[in-house]
């Protein structure tokens, strides 16, 4: 439990701050180019306890998932699991794509992030979450 | 891996998840879209795209089976409909994202979560009542 909690906090703090460097810094100007698609500025700090529950929610479960049915692989399967999510996420954004009009770069460029993003997630859980088995041998 | 049985489940789950998602969001919901109709394309343009609304459906069932094959190698709809709830847990969290970024009624956003969770649990019970290894999988 206190590795599943360490391994949560710190893919937790890498999803933040990772989240933050690019969309909100390096990516504005793209987001820049549809505000009819976006809440104002204003709102959305109003409203960024739902990115921070969002954001605890996702990591929560991506560690369960590693823990559940991958520990025991260390970072490659942390990797491994990143990946195969990532990409069922790109064809989620592939299907928003269809009903939203969002600029196509920004897909391709959410879908590259969230690639790198997931592998670092992965990794980070699969190097700290170790079954209680795998630690004692 | 049993390909035969992986692919037949592919097959299911992509069924459901296609006709779940035109019931729910493009029939359900189509009222609590239409609040906000800025955030959507037009009904022309919306036919532009279908084809990434086919495809993005494809890669989203067949990765879901991918996992639930290495998550459960033995199969099952149980275990498999945990599964698919856990990746519903994700989407989740995506769409309270979205919510704080995107001008969405909580009506839409309401939808959403309910709609991931029954699409990805039922899809992976599919899955996991399809799906079983003919012989025992390291993982």
């Amino acid at each position: 439990m206190k590795r599943f909690i360490v391994a949560f906090i710190a893919a937790y703090v890498f999803m933040f701050a990772w989240g933050w460097l690019l969309n909100g810094v390096l990516l504005k100007d793209v987001y820049a180019e549809t505000p009819n698609l976006w809440r104002s500025q204003s709102e959305m700090m109003s409203l960024f306890h739902w990115i921070i529950i969002g954001q605890a929610l996702l990591i929560f479960a991506f560690v369960v998932i590693y823990a559940s049915g991958f520990a025991g692989g260390g970072v490659m399967a942390g990797i491994r699991l990143g990946i195969l999510l990532e990409i069922a996420a790109i064809g989620m954004r592939m299907a928003i794509y269809a009903i939203q009009p969002f600029p196509g770069k920004l897909i391709i460029y959410g879908s590259v992030n969230g690639l790198i993003e997931m592998i670092i997630v992965g990794a980070i859980v699969g190097a700290i979450y170790k079954p209680a088995a795998a630690r004692t041998v | 891996m049993d390909w035969k049985k992986f692919f037949i489940a592919f097959v299911a789950a992509f069924g459901f998840i296609f006709v779940f998602g035109f019931l729910w969001y493009g029939k359900l919901m189509h009222g609590a879209h239409s609040e906000v109709p800025a955030l959507w394309r037009t009904e022309a343009d919306f036919g532009s795209h279908f084809s990434w609304l086919v495809f993005g459906h494809i890669v989203m069932a067949f990765f879901l089976t991918l996992l639930c094959s290495k998550f459960v190698p033995a199969g099952g709809p149980g275990p498999c409909a945990k599964l698919g709830i856990l990746v519903a847990l994700i989407y989740v969290g995506v769409d309270l994202i979205w919510f704080a970024v995107q001008p969405l009624t909580t009506k839409i956003l309401g939808g959403m979560i309910v709609g991931d969770l029954i699409q990805f649990g039922v899809a992976g019970a599919i899955i996991g009542a399809i799906y079983k290894s003919s012989s025992p999988v390291a993982r």
